[in-house]
């Protein structure tokens, strides 16, 4: 069982090394990283994998962009976003994860895209960085909309990933770190080890 | 006034966290506000009252906080919401917590920082550009990058500069 940050940005996007990334992810407790447009690499006893974000493009550039990712064999997240542009994306093969679902409105994710999402094999990214970095309403909407994941989650048992999104490995916390702060959501210690792992099972499957 | 009886004194224990990035040096009143606003801001009023959290001592690179028995893991998840104090990036990892203060000396004495590595160049050049280097401890490098306004400071190993 690999324990995996499933999303971090090393340098140019963020301000620290993939090599200082998996160096201080060995101390925190993680045995591989998903990095964004960084080559696949070993350091430090950390497995690094390729990892791409697909924002906010035009459906038929989703298809492309996710083509493309899968050739060069990286993990392939696509930023979430209204109900209609969600179901499309969870219809597309090859897509790994859907990311930034705690930035989208109510109806964004339901149990349609729920069970498209469990049928497919796409995981659901709870970004910790709302929690860390948020203050106020903006944590509160996160952490809403992470309850509500969770409601789902229990019912339609579609996988789920945690990820740091550390532009910087001041950004990055420890596996118990993670637990704690997952804690809050309301994921227990067992959800916590599953949803850690599910990245090796999704890049295994 | 006559001191209270220990068995009738609350019950405290102490977490011992390490200040990242190394050289931060916050002020310990900057750092006990900015443990203040994490417990407050994720726990609310009510129980950041119970939780009790208070920055007792900055030691170097570490700091000793301070809450109620059985309240220590909610300290700690806080703590991990600290991203900036004094105006500066900072992240607090918990180290340790323990009943005493004096047990949490002991544990900063025992833990010893990576020995200087010789033949770290001052400065080093990065895609073209140089940046003097702040600070070095076994395979860990910061440089700093000098901006017009402000310093930028890149985290890289010792590999990265040989590369």
């Amino acid at each position: 069982m690999k324990i995996t940050d499933s999303c971090v940005y090393p340098r140019p996007t963020g301000d620290s090394s993939v090599k200082r990334m998996a160096l201080e992810a060995h101390e925190l407790g993680f045995d591989s990283l998903v990095a964004v447009n960084t080559p696949p690499c070993e350091h430090f006893g950390v497995t690094v994998e390729t990892g791409v974000v697909i924002g906010e493009v035009p459906a038929q550039e989703v298809s492309r962009e996710v083509k493309h990712g899968r050739e060069r064999g990286a993990v392939v997240s696509v930023l979430a976003g209204d109900n209609g542009r969600n179901r499309m994306v969870l219809g597309i093969r090859g897509v790994h994860v859907l990311c930034g679902i705690h930035s989208t409105d109510r109806h964004a994710f339901d149990h349609v895209t729920s069970k498209m999402a469990a049928d497919n094999g796409v995981a659901i990214d709870i970004s910790l960085a709302p929690v860390i970095h948020g203050r106020g309403v903006h944590r509160q909407k996160a952490l809403d909309r992470y309850h509500d994941i969770l409601l789902l989650h229990r019912r339609f048992e579609f996988p789920l990933v945690i990820s740091s999104h550390a532009r910087s490995v001041l950004d990055m916390r420890s596996v118990r770190e993670f637990s704690g702060l997952a804690s809050v959501i309301g994921l227990d210690i067992p959800d916590v080890e599953q949803a850690l792992s599910t990245m090796g099972m999704i890049r295994s499957g | 006034m006559t001191p209270r009886p220990p068995t009738l004194r609350e019950k405290r224990r102490y977490v011992l966290a390490r200040i990242d990035p190394h050289g931060t040096a916050p002020d310990p009143k900057e750092l006990y506000y900015a443990v203040h606003e994490a417990v407050t801001s994720l726990w609310g009023d009510a129980a950041g009252a119970l939780i009790h959290g208070a920055v007792i001592a900055v030691e170097g690179e570490y700091a000793i906080v301070r809450c109620r028995r059985g309240t220590e893991r909610e300290l700690t998840i806080a703590l991990s919401t600290v991203i900036s104090c004094g105006g500066r990036r900072v992240a607090l990892r918990t180290v340790a917590a323990s009943g005493t203060i004096e047990s949490l000396r002991e544990r900063i004495a025992a833990l010893q920082e990576p020995a200087p590595v010789p033949g770290v160049p001052a400065e080093c050049t990065i895609d073209g550009m140089t940046y003097p280097v702040c600070w070095c401890a076994g395979q860990k490098i910061d440089v700093i990058e000098k901006g017009f306004k402000n310093t930028t400071r890149f985290f890289l190993t010792r590999e990265d500069l040989e590369d």
